[in-house]
Parts: C-alpha cells; sequence; structure tokens
C-alpha cells in the first residue's frame, strides 16, 4: 500500500454542522434539542414521530449529514464490542449517548456496525444514563470501572452543540471508582478547558502515521492538531490516552509511526499519559464489503489481512508482532512506565510482545491501578 | 462500463452458472477489458460464483496496490504462467489461486517459503510432518507421525529429538513468532 500526504497542518477544523435536525416528537423541549436549536440557528428543524422514517437505511455518508435528537431507550452502558472470546480484553465499558460520528473514517468498523442505523444521533436523556451509571458504581464500591463514551461516536466532535462534557465530566469527578474516557480525533476541548476533572477524566487521541492521518481520517483534526489540543488538555489537568489503533502495514510504516511517536511526545508530558493502547486493523467480511463500496475503495483494503480465529482479518501474526513489538520499543524508550496494552489480541500475541499474557482482569487492573 | 458484445457474455456466463445479482452486476460494472479478461478466467476455469470473486477480490486488492488493472494482474507472468500449464482443471484452479496469493500477500509468502526450506533442512523422515498453522496465524507448530512398527515409530522418535537442537528448529520458532 502506498499512502502520501501530510497530516501535520495545525489549523483547527471546522465544528461539525449538520443539514438538517431531526427530533422525535415529545423532545423538542428538552435541554439538548432547545440548545441545539439555538447553535444552530440556520439549520432546518423537523420533528416527526418517527425518526426510523427519516434515518436514510445503508447510506452512511447522508446519515453523517443529518443530525437526530431521540430519547435512547434501553441501557446506557454495555461492555466494550471489543471484548471477543479468546482474545485478551481489558474489561472496557462504554456508554451510549449518541450513535455515529460525522468522521469518514476509511476503515471504520461503524460502516459495517451502524450499516441499519446509518444516522447521527444524540440522545435527550442523558440523565438517564447518568442514573443508570451512578447505580453501577454505587453497586460496586469496591471496583474501580473505566468507562468510555467514544467506541459508537466519537466523544468529542458534536460537543460544540451538545456541551455533553459539560456533564459528563463534573459527573464522574465527583465519583471516586470510576474513570471517564473521552476518545475522540477531533480537537473540540474548549469545554473541558473550563471543568475540572478530579483526576477522574482521561481525553484520548486515537493517532496513526502521518500518511495514514492524510490519506485514511477524512474531516478528522490533523495530527498536530490533535498533540496540540492533547496538550492543552494535559495543562487543564487531564490525563491523556493515546490510541495507536488500527496500525496500519504501509509502505514506510516503520519510519511513520516511529515518527509519530518521537512528534507526540516531543509536546506532551509522559507523566501525564494514563495508558497507550496497540491495536491492528481488524475488517469483518462485513466491514471489508462497506469499504469497497467508498466512492473510493481504501488502501487498507491492500494489506496483508489474513482471517483468524475471530473471523476477522488481521495482517499476518508474525507482521503484527513485529509492528507491537517496534512500537513497544519505541514507546519504551520515550518512557518505560507508560502503561501499554494491546486491544484484541489472543494471548499469545501478548506473550510474545510483551513477555507475559495477562489476564483480563489483571489487564484493567494495571490500568486502573496506574492512575492511582 | 463493459461494452454491448462483453456484457451480452457476461450475462450469458453468470446465467448459466446461476450467479446472484449482485456479483453479476458488480462484474458489469467493470471497464470492458477486466471484465473480459474475467470472463476469459471464468470460461477457462468454469468457474462457479465463489471461485471467481475469491480469485477476484485477491486479482482486485492487488490492482488497487500496485496501480495495475485487473487485467493486467490476471495476465501477469506468474498468473499466465499456471495458467498455461498443462494441469486439470482442478489443479489449474489451485495453481492460480497459488500464483495470486503469493502476488497477494508477498511478505508472507517469502516467510511461508523461507518456512519450507526450514522445515526440508530438519531432515525428518517421510513419516513425519511438520504442519504450519494456516497463513501462520499462530506459533504452534503440528508434528505428524505416521508409522506401522516399533523401529519406525523409534527412528521417527530419534529424527525429531535431533531436529529440536538444530539450528533449523529455533528459525521455525523465530520465524512464526515475528517477521523478518
Amino acid at each position: 500500500m502506498r499512502v502520501t500526504g501530510d497530516s501535520m497542518r495545525l489549523e483547527r477544523t471546522q465544528p461539525w454542522v449538520p443539514d438538517a435536525l431531526w427530533i422525535e416528537r415529545g423532545e423538542e423541549d428538552s435541554t439538548l434539542a432547545q440548545r441545539l436549536r439555538a447553535r444552530l440557528p440556520e439549520t432546518p428543524v423537523h420533528v416527526t414521530d418517527d425518526l426510523s422514517t427519516v434515518e436514510p437505511k445503508a447510506d452512511l455518508t447522508a446519515g453523517k449529514r443529518r443530525l437526530l435528537v431521540q430519547r435512547h431507550r434501553g441501557t446506557f452502558l454495555q461492555h466494550c464490542p471489543a471484548g471477543t472470546t479468546g482474545m485478551v480484553c481489558c474489561n472496557y465499558l462504554v456508554m451510549n449517548f449518541g450513535s455515529n460520528c460525522p468522521f469518514d473514517c476509511s476503515y471504520c468498523f461503524l460502516q459495517a456496525y451502524l450499516a441499519n442505523n446509518p444516522a447521527l444521533k444524540v440522545f435527550t436523556n442523558v440523565a438517564d444514563g447518568l442514573a443508570e451509571i451512578d447505580g453501577v458504581l454505587r453497586a460496586h464500591p469496591e471496583r474501580t470501572f473505566r468507562i468510555g463514551t467514544g467506541e459508537l461516536a466519537d466523544s468529542l466532535a458534536l460537543d460544540h452543540l451538545t456541551d455533553l462534557s459539560c456533564e459528563l465530566v463534573p459527573f464522574f469527578a465527583a465519583r471516586p471508582n470510576a474513570l471517564l474516557e473521552l476518545k475522540t480525533k477531533s480537537d473540540r476541548i474548549d469545554n473541558l478547558l473550563r471543568l475540572d476533572p478530579q483526576d477522574r477524566v482521561v481525553v484520548s487521541w486515537s493517532v496513526n502515521a502521518p500518511a495514514i492521518v492524510a490519506a485514511e481520517e477524512p474531516a478528522t483534526a490533523s495530527l498536530q492538531a490533535r498533540v496540540v489540543a492533547a496538550a492543552r488538555v494535559q495543562a487543564a489537568g487531564y490525563k491523556v490516552g493515546l490510541h495507536f489503533d488500527p496500525l496500519i502495514a504501509h509502505d514506510g510504516w516503520e519510519e511513520g509511526y516511529r515518527d509519530v511517536v518521537t512528534m507526540i511526545f516531543s509536546q506532551l508530558d509522559t507523566r501525564r499519559i494514563a495508558w497507550v493502547s496497540l491495536g491492528s486493523l481488524r475488517m469483518t467480511p462485513q466491514l471489508k464489503t462497506a469499504i469497497k463500496t467508498r466512492p473510493q475503495p481504501a488502501a487498507v483494503l491492500t494489506s496483508e489481512l489474513v482471517p483468524g480465529p475471530d473471523g476477522k482479518q488481521r495482517v499476518w501474526r508474525g507482521l503484527r508482532v513485529k509492528m507491537y513489538r517496534r512500537m513497544l520499543e519505541w514507546l519504551r524508550g520515550v518512557d518505560a512506565a507508560m502503561p501499554l496494552y494491546i486491544c484484541m489480541e489472543p494471548a499469545g500475541v501478548w506473550e510474545k510482545v510483551f513477555g507475559e499474557a495477562l489476564t483480563d482482569r489483571e489487564v484493567a487492573h494495571r490500568l486502573v491501578s496506574a492512575q492511582a | 462500463m463493459v461494452d454491448s458484445d462483453v456484457r451480452d457474455r457476461i450475462r450469458a456466463y453468470a446465467g448459466a452458472r446461476a450467479y446472484s445479482v449482485a456479483t453479476t452486476e458488480r462484474w458489469l460494472r467493470l471497464a470492458s477489458r477486466d471484465g473480459d479478461a474475467l470472463l476469459q478466467l471464468a470460461l477457462e476455469l468454469r468457474l462457479g460464483e465463489n471461485q471467481l470473486r475469491d480469485l477476484w477480490d485477491w486479482a482486485e486488492e492487488i490492482a488497487g496496490r500496485d496501480r495495475l488493472t485487473l487485467r493486467d494482474v490476471l495476465v501477469a507472468q506468474p498468473v499466465a504462467a499456471a495458467r498455461a500449464r498443462a494441469l486439470g482443471r482442478n489443479d489449474k484452479l489451485t495453481a492460480i489461486k497459488s500464483a495470486l496469493r503469493r502476488l497477494r500477500f508477498p511478505q508472507l509468502a517469502a516467510v511461508e517459503d523461507r518456512l519450507g526450506v526450514v522445515i526440508g533442512s530438519l531432515q525428518l523422515p517421510r513419516q513425519v510432518r511438520i504442519v504450519l498453522p494456516v497463513h501462520l496465524e499462530g506459533d504452534q507448530v503440528r508434528i505428524e507421525i505416521t508409522v506401522t512398527n516399533a523401529n519406525a515409530w523409534r527412528a521417527a522418535a530419534a529424527a525429531l529429538l535431533a531436529a529440536a537442537d538444530s539450528p533449523a528448529c529455533s528459525e521455525l520458532f523465530a520465524l512464526l513468532g515475528e517477521a523478518p
């Protein structure tokens, strides 16, 4: 695979604005709906009894252009979908206050995962979600939970419209047995800078080699803009997480990933890094099909991907291990104390990379205890 | 988009083989020369839909990576050589698939080749077979011993013991553990 480009530009990304706002009837007067209407005065607003009729089925691109505002029915808190039998898992929990993402990363699993529900959605009943989480935290005071909002959505990409972080950060800042992770590829941190996280909030960025960011992550903040934002939230009292995921075997990957490690850690304080994760590109058959239908099929499909025991394709194991070990070498060279883990790999790969195979519980415990 | 003559022949072939509409439509969306090249391959090997799609996907991914057309890949030297071999239909399909796989996974194929050489240098008797994980997705090696008497069993065990101490054995596991 050959990718070229430069994602080192610094200018901030334009805030995302939808083409239309669709509000579920009965939620028009919700705080969120009112806030969105106030902040999007030029955007057409529709109120409807049945939002499913306006969802552009099987069209993720169209789905990303309209914002559906609705009440969430069902549980907010779930186990991370990455948890898979046979893979070491970090016991992460995800809470969904919305669904889908305005960015358009070519490799994004949401293309397949949300194929039948492609609209960008935000949920009005955030208080219900927080009450649910509060119940879980109170029921298990002996445990510390890592909970993130960035699996089915980007945690911050819509924050300039929703102010969701203004509800989440104070909530978690007041709870001793949970860490909130806000995961993003944006640089929308303005709200965060006005809040006090009390060391209970980690702001994480997905990062990649510059060539991959430029070619495969349209509409996201540039790498440099992400790192500048990370440095600013560190200075404001947050810990920062970094996710080198997906690592993609492209021409020049060694130089690309080594350089990005150097570039990032020349600007961030490693003592304020909560964790760094590594993950190889994972490709389900459904995702591969979705990627092939993109107007410009992604170069990621040309990596040497082979099927694994969980049905997902990854670059073959020897190459994955090589990539992980190089990354580990570079990261350890920066600061040997930074907590590192790998996502969705079997114990055998952990053993090759780290020299030990941990259980799910041990991984989770290490990541939590490193924040004490 | 394929031109009308090729389109008719693709429709006739796909119809006769009960291909799905989705696959047929995808085929018809190709450039004429690519669609025709795929049709020649399908006719040559009497390919069913899944067989065609497997070869097509790899060829398409190679073309995307190397900035070639689908036709370029299907007539490239290693594939053309496999197509030219005097083999039965099934063996020829296997040979073409193997040639395409080598083009699609060059680093993996190179490691597999090296592993073949390394296993050969272990000098194991014919009764012992080393089975590697599919696509090298794992580091477990299966050793199969097939014997009909105690002497052969003893000889196989002795050969395996000797091989375990050889540099080739170390290289085998090193190659399975991490790409060179």
